[in-house]
């Protein structure tokens, strides 16, 4: 709906014992990025603190975000790598082409932070 | 007591926990309590210097200690202290620089006044051009337009490794060097045509090879680097030196009308030169612009294309070709665009990487066991072995395996040579006898070599390669001999 600025928001679910990340719901959130909302977000901290307390009242963690990449490919960016907060996240990125979704991929970043590696989206 | 919540990614190093209880009484000793509670937590909130992680956020209730006192900041007994990350993302990739330069000449302001009120570039675009480093491997035929180009936009620093001289036959492409330059080090010509379009500009020149043993050294320094290369090994050289950098390698490649060009950056999420072709060919089967010929504009088209790529990288602006290997046919004149991914099962930049350091690049791409092998010299014959052969009037059968086109140019027919062109030379073994002296050539050894090896499978016994082709011949025994 925001194109052709980028979206984003929390991924709420939860993690088994072998890593697998199921996600329950998804909560939009306002990019508050005043600047070059075309090719960037940037979420509320204070949402982010409100959703990971009323996540965890249901029973769910914030275990990722997801965020839109309009007119690009849905493969994260070098900016996505240096502010990847958590290795422990999934992080969707969902490429958007004149208002319509095109792509969706999901990543996880290397415990050294290194790079992006592709995961599986079940 | 105050209490830390901790976000649920991280609760894992802290025995699950959503909330601890820590002493204190400002924000610094409490997250000291608490890392010394759980070191594990420890390397996810700092970084090796021990400062916390650019996206980590601490707030005390509804505020961030970044606008309070920092470390300092004063807690009380039923404060939350909250671990909180930014979470930001963007689509726009840019080249890691260092921090833009400080300002502009007024010299500069006017040279670059036609960037400068574009917003794309403007001041700030500008000052990270000038900040900017890029390495140029080859300063022939890509290389030309990219070190021109690149020079005039105001790239600060260029740096260039090329060891050879200018040649009668690189003028045809090779922009940078002029009439006057043959002989000269191609360095020195660059040098000179460089610093006469942009004197603003910083120029570091390393007459080498590029190789495992100096590639890490001299890339470390640079902010991207581009490929001009002209052979397999330094290409893959180039590619893994990049990677195992985690720097951008912006490749082009040229042959008779086609070209290919693409940014290779992993680091990025794209895909590296080994996802694209994780084996280089067989020698020979590709032959080179060299021996297969170049449209003379063609690398014009190549180059100038990278060294957008290359600007768009370091400002940061539009949609870089990582991911994407763009086609170009010059008879045709038609760009295509395939989409690449990045090979998780890549030996280099893959899930798994098992390279992890520089390899021989020759014995790689399957150069050495030929040219260098000791003891193996005597599958060849020199230009001058074979005249002197020729003059004590011994007569081999001299097969030149080259095309009929380039037959018409310089051929060794006085001598008895016959053509067959290296792709029929499979099918008309019928035509020789296994028994024969056999001297094989090409242009300059390379599809020689490939012939010699189908003959050899053949059970021909007495065959030599002409070393250097009929091109050696024309430089050490007949000057007057056309070359191409």
């Amino acid at each position: 709906m925001t194109y052709p600025e980028e979206c984003g928001g929390l991924l709420l679910g939860v993690v088994d014992e072998d890593g697998t990340r199921t996600i329950r719901d998804v909560l939009p959130l306002e990019n508050v990025r005043r600047e070059s909302r075309n090719n960037r977000v940037e979420l509320d901290p204070l949402a982010y603190a409100r959703a990971e307390r009323d996540a965890a009242k249901r029973g769910l963690g914030v275990w990722g975000y997801y965020h839109s990449h309009p007119d690009h490919p849905a493969v994260p960016s070098l900016f996505d790598l240096e502010h990847a907060p958590f290795t422990e996240w999934s992080y969707l990125i969902v490429s958007v082409r004149e208002g319509l979704s095109e792509e969706l991929r999901a990543w996880v970043v290397r415990e050294d932070r290194s790079q992006f590696d592709e995961e599986k989206i079940l | 007591m105050p209490r830390i919540s901790i976000p649920a990614a991280l609760r894992q190093y802290a025995d699950n926990q959503g909330t601890i209880l820590v002493e204190g009484s400002r924000v610094g000793e409490a997250l000291s309590s608490l890392t010394a509670q759980y070191p594990e937590l420890k390397k996810h909130l700092y970084d090796k210097e021990g400062r916390l992680r650019s996206f980590v956020n601490i707030y005390v209730n509804d505020e961030d200690i970044r606008y309070g006192q920092q470390n300092e900041t004063a807690i009380k007994e039923d404060d939350e202290i909250s671990i909180i990350p930014s979470i930001a993302g963007g689509v726009i990739t840019e080249a890691k620089v260092k921090a833009p330069a400080p300002d502009l000449s007024r010299e500069e302001l006017a040279r670059y006044s036609r960037h400068l009120i574009m917003p794309e570039v403007g001041m700030e675009g500008q000052l990270k051009l000038k900040a900017a480093s890029v390495l140029l491997i080859g300063a022939g035929g890509l290389g030309s337009p990219l070190g021109l180009y690149l020079a005039a936009a105001g790239i600060g620093r260029i740096g260039l490794v090329d060891f050879d001289v200018v040649d009668q036959s690189n003028l045809q492409r090779q922009i940078l060097h002029g009439t006057k330059d043959v002989g000269r080090p191609k360095l020195e010509s660059a040098r000179d045509r460089l610093s006469d379009i942009n004197p603003h500009i910083q120029l570091d020149t390393y007459e080498t090879a590029l190789t495992s043993d100096n590639a890490l050294e001299i890339l470390k320094d640079y902010d991207v680097i581009i490929d001009g290369t002209d052979n397999f090994q330094t290409r893959y050289l180039a590619n893994d030196a990049s990677v195992l950098l985690g720097k951008p390698n912006v490749y082009g490649s040229i042959f008779r009308f086609d070209g290919q060009a693409s940014v290779f950056y992993p680091k990025a999420g794209g895909p590296c030169y080994r996802c694209l072709y994780p084996e280089p060919p067989p020698p020979g089967l590709v032959p080179s612009c060299a021996e297969g010929g170049v449209l003379g504009v063609l690398p014009g088209i190549i180059g100038v294309i990278q060294a957008t790529e290359a600007i768009k990288l370091i400002i940061g602006q539009g949609e870089p070709l990582i991911g994407r290997l763009l086609l170009f046919d010059a008879l045709k004149m038609r760009f295509r665009e395939l989409k690449l991914r990045r090979n998780p099962e890549c030996p280099l930049c893959g899930d798994h990487p098992t390279i992890n350091a520089l390899v021989d690049y020759d014995q790689f791409c399957g150069v050495t066991p030929h040219e260098e092998a000791p003891g193996a010299d005597d599958w060849e014959i020199t230009v001058t072995q074979l005249k002197e052969r020729l003059d004590q009037g011994d007569r081999p059968t001299i097969i030149d395996v080259r095309e009929p086109h380039e037959w018409q140019i310089a051929n060794l027919e006085q001598y008895g040579a016959r053509l067959i062109p290296l792709g029929q030379v499979a099918d008309r073994l019928g035509e020789l006898n296994p028994e024969d002296d056999i001297v094989l050539h090409c242009k300059m050894g390379g599809r020689s070599a490939k012939a010699y090896e189908t003959l050899k499978k053949a059970g021909f016994k007495k065959i030599k390669n002409l070393k250097g082709g009929i091109t050696a011949w024309a430089d050490q025994v007949d000057k007057s001999m056309p070359k191409y």
